[in-house]
């Protein structure tokens, strides 16, 4: 046994690796599209990498579009349509503006909307956009069963080349939303496979769509408004540690990474650290536990978290701060309701939190003390105990639940974390402390997590959280004539002084955090003012993409 | 003789009917035991502002208000007539969305797959021919270290060091991004490739290695080879004469099992190099009830390894005579 | 001059049998520790401290802590035991199952080898990622949810090695022997055919062992086995994944290299115990 001989088994080795090579390239040469080769020279279709006033790269990891860029079925929800144009706006400061509307009225009772729209659109096929379009788009909408909400609608009706009547079931202040995310199509041009050739008046037509990873948009020539500085717009659609690695590698000129990266720092990039109303609170069952289920059989109510003073003694007791820091890297800001930074928030709402003395104070003073000092506070002999759910696979959300478990046992309160899918915590959700994320720019959500009639054994005010003055509020809010009227009374819901749904008033929830959106934009690209963003991964950035500048030569 | 190869492929095609039958109901089955609300994993984050009329409107568009076995019924009155569906994910037809991501990802999927046979069996000889040595260690730890590691870890280390400290292969995606599809070489295909299809070799090389090296070293202790060395043959000899023939078996079935592997096995690779394969496609299927797009791809890939496997199984009796000989005996 | 000496052994050498005995104890203790870790390192390091997060390896935490402040030692000890009960058991039954299977199609033959061969070709076609997420929801998750998740879908590669494996040895004289003697099939196979496929078991074991580690984290996150923050090796190695583009290193490695030793022993353990009862290494 000596000597071995290895030249054998190397050749055989050889043999079968280049065997496999050459099958490999055999393979590999059956593309599924014709392949010329490509010329030499770099010609306008293939910019360099780099970034430029022609062309940038975005890394935003999402799957917003899986079903095709048809508004009709929900895209363009969040940030900008691109490809489609939109009644309404939304500025940097969240206000309206018009987009593709000249005008629009309300009527007295509120149910009919009016709106005008601009004679000198076209879509990206040359056919001017007409009432009729629009009128097609919210009917179609309101049929398809996508993504958007329309159902309040009766009728939408051209009654001019530039005028369509908006009629409703009932009035409602939030539809204004719809005008403002709903982009208008083609009705000569809808049909099944629209969502994949989405013909459109937006600032931007797309150019190829490669599902699940690129994405090119090139700018429309013929766009009504002011024409994009940026030419091509391509959108690498990768999760989060291939967007980070994207932009280290200079390949992208803006990349969407989660807060645990955004510490790190990347040559010739700068960290946008966007305010978002992307929220996450712990949702308290409202109601003791009475043996009431919901329509499918769940259990309603929890006994330890009926009683006020518990919630409201973990609401001052938690430390939020330690929260941004410790878990958000500081990229964040605590939360006391659920519409921070946005136009209705009612600041007066804020509390000072982390003070474990007033929480215990409060505690004694609502009957909870610790008689048989095992660490846990009774009242009647139900100890302070509770689960709290929070989804699986998220890690904010986790940290967020152990930590605030580990915050509230110097209270005497004991909290069981447990990490489960949305279909377990479904049946469970309205009889244990769950960890929701929320955060909209229509506060449509306010209504839909706090008002008595939500409550249908599903998502929507899961707690079962009922107050009569505050269901009178909400309601006062959605039939109100006028955006000003109803941002009053969406900030007279959360707290007017006396009464209210947070921790001042009847503390519903403990929220904790918003999180800042973290992207990282190449130094010679200017974005503008981000929006105050929504839920959402990555895309709301896109919000005023028309409007971005690329500032060096 | 016609007989034989005739009534042959007639009990192989009347098999694999039944096997495509009982898929199809299995799959159905086993969705409808999944508590996962497809409306809920449709609508996503915006459930909050999706109200319940509108919540009917999704589940009627879908079918999705209707009992299992209704939809069951009426799924196979479509397939009968050849149509696989409509994929509520991707809002295509079943068979566009199989075929789009089987093109993408077939050069990727064939390339591990011969790789890591052709790499794995060198391996597993190697080994087993010196058993005990400093190499067969090497091989040992290096299977076992990829065996323990999750297919994310690797893809992601591959990407870090190659692509984004060595800057010598690309980020993601199929192709260059940014360039049109007609202007796309087969070189630049191939760049992209070499990353996913690197990851899924490295990954499936060690099953094959370790198993291979096992029946080797059975093999280098048998009687014939004691007799062949006694003869004066050398070890390479020894190997390209007893050795190769004998554990080609669990080779080849271990190559043709892995088939199965690819469907929804390469989703983790996938989702790392955003090369949105089948195997991402099965994986959001199951995750959000997408029932169709399911059962058309668990179709597809029941079609692929009844097709492997017969063909391992015809390759067993050309490979090993004492098969054969001994079904006639 | 004095006579030459016989040389003198420096070293107290071990013959082979001994060596393997030493290995087999030294293994066996070590795996037993690491499942017996559990009760006798507390939980106190599980907690999480945000203030002390992200920590390289030091005195004071051995392995370092992670991104919630947790000591990354106890973690990955209570992990590795909890992963090897979990682990050991689904590729146990796994291995039973493919074991008995793939045995009965070879030495049966004729329609039983039918019926099992298509049994196989189902659980193949269907894609075992799918597969193990749906058995998963359909028997409620959990521990036991994921244990008979991985148990029922990973059988079918090594029942069809072992039945390759089996028809080759159908033939063999000795085995046709037996069955002209009269022989039951359930004689032959278990003393003919179980201690031939008894290798490509036990690699077959080893290499489940991991994979049925792996596979619960990916479950876990999913939502349907433990919960996330359950200390378990496979969960704790791909929450480290994040932790690659920061640099964060130890959280990945120092518990991957635990997994690494406790698949290696393992390995031993099987090398070795083969060694002692397979008549064609256990006398040289």
């Amino acid at each position: 046994m000596n000597g071995f001989n290895i030249t054998y088994i190397m050749k055989l080795s050889l043999k079968t690796a280049s065997c496999a090579a050459g099958i490999l390239l055999a393979i590999a040469a059956c593309a599924p599209s014709t392949s010329e080769q490509a010329s030499q020279q770099n010609n306008a279709s293939a910019p360099q990498q780099g970034g430029s006033s022609e062309q940038i790269v975005l890394a935003l990891s999402n799957s917003e579009f899986d079903d095709g860029f048809d508004p009709t079925l929900g895209w363009g929800r969040y940030g900008s349509p691109l490809f489609q144009s939109t009644l309404l706006r939304r500025n940097s400061e969240l206000g309206f503006e018009n987009d593709l509307a000249t005008n629009y009225s309300v009527s007295a009772d509120g149910k009919v909307w009016t709106v005008t729209i601009r004679n000198d659109a076209r879509f990206s096929d040359g056919t001017p956009v007409t009432a009729e379009d629009v009128a097609f788009t919210f009917n179609k909408a309101g049929e398809s069963g996508g993504k958007t909400d329309v159902t309040v609608l009766q009728a939408a009706i051209a009654t001019s080349p530039t005028t369509v009547e908006l009629r409703l079931k009932q009035p409602q202040s939030t539809f204004i939303n719809r005008l403002a995310t709903l982009g208008i199509v083609p009705k000569h041009a809808h049909n099944a496979n629209y969502g994949r050739n989405p013909i459109g008046s937006g600032p931007y037509k797309l150019v190829q769509w490669d599902e699940g990873q690129q994405l090119i948009a090139e700018v429309n020539p013929d766009y009504y408004g002011d024409v994009p500085q940026i030419q091509r717009l391509v959108f690498l659609l990768v999760e989060e540690d291939a967007a980070f690695a994207a932009a280290k590698a200079g390949q992208a000129q803006v990349a969407s990474v989660p807060q645990t990266l955004a510490v790190q720092s990347i040559d010739n990039m700068k960290l946008y650290d966007v305010k978002s109303v992307d929220n996450r609170g712990i949702m308290f069952p409202f109601v003791p536990d009475t043996g009431k289920t919901t329509p499918d059989g769940a259990a309603i109510g929890n006994d330890v978290t009926a009683d006020l003073a518990i919630r409201q003694a973990i609401n001052y007791g938690i430390d939020r701060k330690a929260l941004v820091d410790g878990i958000l890297e500081g990229y964040g800001s605590p939360a006391y309701g659920p519409v921070t930074g946005l136009p209705w928030e009612q600041k007066d709402a804020d509390i000072e939190d982390g003070q474990i003395d007033r929480a215990k104070q409060i505690l004694a003073e609502g009957g909870w003390s610790d008689k048989n000092n095992d660490g846990v506070v009774e009242k009647n002999g139900q100890p302070a105990e509770f689960t709290i759910l929070y989804k699986a696979g998220d890690s904010i959300r986790q940290a967020l639940a152990l930590s605030v478990a580990e915050q509230i046992k110097p209270l005497g309160i004991r909290a069981n974390v447990e990490g489960k899918s949305w279909d377990e915590i479904e049946p469970r959700m309205h009889s244990n402390v769950v960890v929701f994320g929320w955060g909209s720019q229509d506060p449509t959500e306010v209504y839909n997590l706090y008002h008595s009639k939500s409550a249908q054994g599903d998502f929507n005010n899961a707690g079962y959280y009922a107050d009569s003055k505050i269901d009178n509020m909400l309601d006062l809010a959605v039939g109100a004539p006028t955006q000003e009227e109803a941002i009053a009374f969406w900030k007279a819901a959360q707290w007017d002084g006396q009464s209210g749904f947070t921790t001042k008033g009847d503390a519903a929830w403990a929220w904790l955090v918003n999180l800042d959106h973290t992207y990282f934009v190449n130094t010679c690209l200017d974005i503008g003012t981000p929006q105050v963003e929504p839920h959402g991964h990555g895309w709301p950035i896109t919000a005023n993409i028309a409007e971005w500048k690329w500032t060096c030569n | 003789m016609q007989l034989d190869i005739a009534s042959f492929i007639l009990r192989k095609l009347f098999r694999l009917v039944l096997l495509l039958i009982a898929v199809a109901i299995f799959s159905f089955v086993l969705i409808s035991f999944s508590p996962i609300d497809p409306i809920d994993a449709y609508v996503g984050a915006d459930m909050l502002q999706i109200s319940p009329e509108q919540r009917e409107i999704i589940a009627q568009r879908w079918g999705l208000d209707q009992p299992m076995m209704t939809r069951f019924v009426l799924w196979l009155r479509q397939l009968a007539s050849g149509n696989l569906g409509m994929s509520m994910i991707f809002n295509q037809p079943v068979s566009a969305v199989i075929g789009s991501r089987f093109q993408t990802s077939l050069q990727m999927l064939a390339i591990a797959w011969f790789l890591s046979g052709a790499l794995g069996l060198a391996m597993g000889v190697l080994a087993g021919a010196r058993a005990g040595s400093w190499l067969d260690r090497a091989i040992r730890f290096y299977a076992y270290t990829l065996a323990s590691s999750p297919t994310f870890w690797v893809a992601l280390l591959l990407l870090i060091v190659f692509s984004v400290s060595l800057k010598v292969t690309p980020i993601c995606c199929a192709t260059p991004p940014g360039v049109l599809a007609r202007d796309v070489t087969f070189w630049q295909r191939l760049h992209h490739l070499i990353l996913p299809a690197a990851t899924l070799s490295i990954i499936g090389v060690a099953n094959i290695a370790l198993h291979t090296r096992q029946k080797l070293i059975e093999v280098l202790n048998s009687d014939y080879v004691l007799f062949a060395r006694a003869q004066g043959e050398s070890l390479v000899g020894v190997i390209r004469h007893h050795g190769l023939r004998n554990i080609i078996l669990p080779a080849l079935t271990l190559q043709f099992a892995s088939l199965s592997e690819l469907f929804g096995g390469s989703v983790l690779a996938e989702q790392v190099f955003s090369y949105p394969g089948l195997g991402k496609a099965t994986v959001e299927a199951a995750l959000r009830s997408d029932v169709p797009l399911l059962v058309g791809i668990v179709f597809f890939s029941a079609l692929f390894v009844y097709t492997g496997n017969t063909i391992a199984d015809l390759t067993y009796q050309i490979v090993d005579p004492r098969i054969r000989v001994g079904r006639s005996a | 001059m004095a006579a030459p000496s016989l040389p003198r052994r420096t070293s107290i050498r071990f013959n082979r049998r001994q060596i393997t005995l030493w290995s087999i104890a030294f293994c066996t203790f070590f795996l037993t520790a690491i499942v017996l870790s559990n009760w006798f390192m507390g939980d106190t390091g599980l907690d999480p401290a945000l203030t002390q997060r992200n920590q390289p390896p030091s005195l004071t935490h051995p392995f370092g802590t992670d991104w919630l402040g947790r000591d990354m030692l106890t973690r990955s000890l209570h992990g590795m035991s909890l992963s090897v009960r979990i682990g050991l058991l689904a590729a146990s039954f796994s291995a039973v199952i493919g074991t008995g299977l793939g045995l009965a199609a070879g030495t049966l033959g004729g329609k039983v080898d039918a019926v099992i061969t298509w049994i196989i070709d189902v659980f193949f076609s269907l894609p075992h990622l799918v597969l193990l997420i749906m058995i998963a929801f359909a028997v409620g998750g959990g521990t036991k949810g994921v244990i008979i998740a991985v148990a029922l879908t990973h059988w079918t590669s090594l029942a069809r090695i072992i039945r390759a494996e089996t028809l080759q040895v159908n033939s063999s004289d000795y085995v046709q022997l037996s069955h002209k003697l009269g022989r039951s099939p359930f004689w032959i196979a278990r003393h003919h055919m179980l201690p031939h496929v008894t290798p490509q078991l036990l690699v077959g074991l080893i290499l489940l062992f991991p994979h049925a580690i792996l596979h619960e984290a990916a479950l876990s996150f999913i939502g349907i086995g433990l919960s996330p923050h359950t200390p378990a090796i496979g969960i704790i190695l791909a929450e480290s994944m994040r932790n690659l583009s920061t640099g964060y290193w130890w959280v990945g490695v120092l518990p991957g290299l635990l997994l690494l030793l406790a698949v290696k022993a393992f390995d031993t353990l099987g090398e070795n115990v083969r060694a002692l009862i397979d008549p064609k290494t256990s006398q040289g």
